[in-house]
């Protein structure tokens, strides 16, 4: 006879401990979180230095590299954050823990939830050490002020939250680790093919149509908007509204594939 | 008898590593995916670039410009995954077994460094391909590309053989394998995508005494001004001082674990 | 359903393999009900869909008095689970692992410390409690794994082949672990094996599986008894020989024995051997010396399928 209870409310409790369990692998493992802040660094060194003439041409609403690139950088780290939980998930279906966690009487949704909440925190990490690179070393400005800064945090944790969902569908359906290699290439994917590293203005073809409507644009410009100008609610406004569509749909994905790896 | 066994074991060995790379499609595929993604990302969001003042060639597309870095850097990605495979090798114990057997020892470095090229030379010619179907210029026709082809799969010969003399060292694919972030910096930080002409500061001296910007400048020159011999030697002659030094360390390497075994 | 773990009909095929085929069981409160089968039976693919893990493709089953498909939740509550490879994260510590156990299971933080401390105690890790599971031997991280499905207190214990790969020592712990478990508090325990020792030690009845279907069922002395009575064999002078022969003639049948020896198939089974022993003392019978050969549940499994339960060829 069971002496244990299950606590009204302990959903929290369990998501809680999903991204306490998260956090704690990474400081155990940093490996695990190396790429994650590595990889935006480079690119928004390289990038504001490779392509440090670009910003000459019409569009770019500066005239520093660094302030047109370091938002594409924190959202690259952000969306390499993202897969964070999905890794951690791919690597207990194989080695079996996930069968221990699906024995626990505890609601997929608190799963997904605390999963998700792991990547959200780990997208904190590579955003704030992008700006300090930017800021410190590139001579980056925000003439966005405060809300600027709360812009970038914003849309990285849109970016991780939509990644993270992505990616535990992904591995739901594959169950393995390395079906995270679908997942990182269409991260690349869609952030490459969006206006991360030229405005509209610049693009010509195929790219501008897929760009334009590229909902990852919005959120980039939403993550911008303060390195070049003011914060207005127009940008905000578009890239919010992309951030909650691609969270639901993302979200739906995630508990649809989750049926394949539980009755 | 090892001497006369040489070239035999080396077709033998190289065989087996071509053939360990090819049945491995999660290794070669991002290695052509990436660069063509790239260069059609950048030939489209960057085609407005050529226009400025400094650009150092008029009348091009940006997918010319670009086209000899998007093959370089596709078999740069793709020269890890002979030393991948060797460092497997060393993992699984098939090293010691080949070490313990008669077989020549340099056949053993020969045969990755010539699947390096082989491979190297399969994916320049897949990508260059691409690149022409979707409306790349090659100007000097087909010496242009052979030169290309030839170029590039030299150098990812020659960087693979940095990576061989890492394998050797440690015996650990998980090492090898973190190296290939190593590639984005080494192709990034030089004129593979933008003038080197056009880059500030540091950055822009960093990116000018970069081998690989010599390589790239040099093979760009044959691509959109037209085959040139100078450019040839020139290009080659930077690879081979590459090649030369990774090499050595690589034989080195394999020494000390010969030694190690006996 | 009253009974803790009932099964009718259940059925699992992955495309053309059938996995199990069509087993129904009824596992009595209190009771340790041994699944005994080769490598690749169905016992791990019966054991998942009983643990609500995978989904019947026909048939029903219910544990702990809830459907396994349509309450899933209320049959996770109640049940422990420790599977076939010891479900542990490696690079958590064994206490953080009952933790987090304890709050997947909505143990309150202050009984859950407790609780987590005293079941350490018990599968003998408080001392490497703080270290990470890593580091764990394989027997550690099978008695961390038995801690784990054991921290909520459950009606029923699934245990799938809990001792594969341990030493000798390891699996004798493990053994008393799971008979103090089941005489001290009561829990039902479920375990599959394919050790024969193990079965035999430790269930009070034995289903014995092969391709999917259940082939024998019952006590492990109804089940050897169903394959035949235990040979007695005696030995004695040969002054005593024909004297011997005709008392023991009266126990059971004669079976083959060497040269000075008499061999009975023992009707009434073990138990018998002092009667029979009495009767010979009666009758001035010097014994030089005594042997009892019970049937082996391999024995049963051979009777029942053919051949040998550790991979022989077919018998028959």
């Amino acid at each position: 006879m069971t002496t244990s209870q299950i606590m009204k409310g302990h959903s929290l409790r369990v998501s809680r401990a999903f991204v306490l369990r998260g956090l704690m692998r990474m400081r155990r493992l940093p490996s695990l979180m190396l790429p994650a802040i590595i990889m935006p660094i480079f690119f928004v060194v390289a990038f504001s230095g490779s392509f440090a003439s670009v910003v000459q041409l019409e569009g770019y609403g500066t005239d520093k590299a660094v302030n047109w690139m370091a938002a594409w950088a924190v959202l690259q780290g952000a969306a390499f954050s993202g897969l964070g939980g999905g890794g951690m998930t791919a690597t207990d279906l194989e080695n079996g823990f996930f069968d221990r966690i699906r024995t626990a009487p505890i609601n997929p949704y608190v799963l997904i939830s605390g999963l998700v909440g792991y990547s959200i925190c780990r997208a904190v990490i590579p955003t704030t050490a992008v700006l300090i690179i930017s800021f410190a070393f590139l001579g980056a400005e925000m003439p966005g002020g405060t809300l600027g800064f709360f812009m970038v945090y914003l849309a990285a944790i849109g970016v991780a939250t939509i990644m993270a969902f992505f990616i535990l569908g992904i591995v739901f359906t594959f169950k393995s680790v390395k079906s995270l290699a679908i997942g990182q290439i269409f991260m690349f994917s869609s952030m490459f093919l969006s206006v991360g590293q030229a405005p509209l203005e610049a693009i010509e073809g195929w790219l501008y149509v897929i760009a334009k409507f590229n909902p990852i644009s919005h959120i980039i410009r939403m993550c911008r908007q303060g390195f070049l100008g003011e914060v207005t609610w127009d940008q905000t406004q578009s890239g919010l509204i992309a951030i909650l569509c691609l969270t639901a749909g993302a979200a739906i994905w995630a508990r649809t594939c989750y049926r394949k790896v539980d009755i | 008898m090892r001497t006369r066994n040489f070239i035999p074991q080396t077709l033998q060995l190289s065989h087996r590593s071509i053939l360990g790379m090819i049945r491995q499609p999660q290794s070669w595929a991002p290695s052509l995916f990436f660069p063509v993604l790239l260069a059609a990302v950048y030939s489209s969001q960057f085609c407005k670039a050529v226009n400025l003042p400094e650009f150092p060639y008029s009348d091009i597309s940006f997918l010319d410009f670009i086209l000899p870095a998007c093959v370089i850097q596709g078999v740069l990605f793709g020269s890890t995954n002979s030393a991948t495979d060797l460092a497997g090798d060393i993992q699984n114990s098939f090293m010691d077994r080949l070490l313990s057997s008669p077989v020549s020892r340099p056949s053993i470095l020969v045969a990755r460094l010539a699947s390096a090229f082989v491979y190297g030379l399969v994916q320049a010619v897949i990508l260059i391909t691409i690149f022409y179907i979707f409306g790349a210029n090659l100007t000097g026709g087909v010496p242009s590309a052979l030169a290309l082809m030839f170029i590039t799969s030299y150098l990812a010969m020659a960087v693979g053989s940095f990576l061989l003399a890492m394998a050797l060292k440690t015996g650990s694919q998980e090492v090898v394998n973190s190296l290939f972030p190593l590639m984005f910096v080494f192709i990034f930080i030089s004129s593979a995508f933008f003038p080197v002409e056009l880059m500030d500061g540091w950055y822009g001296a960093i990116a000018k005494w970069n081998p690989l910007t010599w390589v790239i400048d040099w093979t760009r020159a044959i691509t959109v001004e037209g085959f040139s011999w100078s450019n040839l030697v020139k290009a080659v002659g930077v690879v081979s001082l590459i090649a030369t030094a990774g090499i050595s360390m690589a034989t080195r390497q394999l020494k000390k674990r010969i030694a190690a075994l006996s | 359903m009253k009974n803790p773990i009932h099964a009718s009909d259940l059925s699992r095929t992955f495309g053309d393999l059938v996995a199990v085929d069509g087993i129904s069981l009824s596992v009595e409160k209190g009771e340790v009900f041994g699944f005994l089968g080769p490598n690749g039976a169905g016992k791990s693919t019966a054991v998942r869909m009983l643990t609500t893990l995978l989904k019947p493709t026909s048939g029903q089953a219910w544990v702990a008095g809830h459907n396994v498909e349509n309450e899933a939740g209320a049959v996770r509550e109640r049940i422990g689970v420790a599977l076939q490879d010891a479900a542990i994260d490696p690079l958590m510590t064994g206490n953080e692992l009952l933790r987090l156990q304890s709050v997947l299971h909505g143990i309150p933080k202050r009984e859950a410390r407790i609780r987590c401390g005293e079941l350490l105690e018990r599968v003998g890790l408080k001392i490497a409690g703080d270290r990470r599971v890593g580091t764990y031997s394989g027997g550690m991280r099978r008695r961390l794994d038995l801690a784990l499905s054991l921290v909520h207190e459950p009606e029923v214990l699934f245990l799938d082949e809990p001792t594969t790969g341990l030493d000798p020592t390891s699996r004798l712990a493990l053994w008393e672990e799971v008979r103090k478990l089941n005489q001290e508090i009561g829990t039902t325990v479920f375990l599959t094996t394919q050790y024969l020792e193990e079965a035999d030690q430790l269930a009070q009845r034995i289903a014995i599986i092969d391709e999917g279907k259940i082939v024998r069922e019952g006590s492990p002395s109804s089940l050897k008894a169903q394959v035949g009575a235990p040979t007695l064999r005696v030995d004695v002078w040969e002054k005593d020989f024909t004297a011997a022969k005709a008392t023991m003639a009266q126990f059971g049948e004669e079976r083959p024995a060497r040269k000075g020896r008499i061999a009975i198939g023992l009707a009434a089974g073990t138990r018998g051997i002092t009667v029979v022993l009495k009767a010979l003392e009666d009758e001035a019978i010097e014994v030089q010396h005594v042997e009892l050969d019970e049937p082996s549940l391999d024995d049963v499994f051979a009777d029942a399928t053919g051949r040998r339960l550790e991979g022989g060829e077919k018998t028959g």
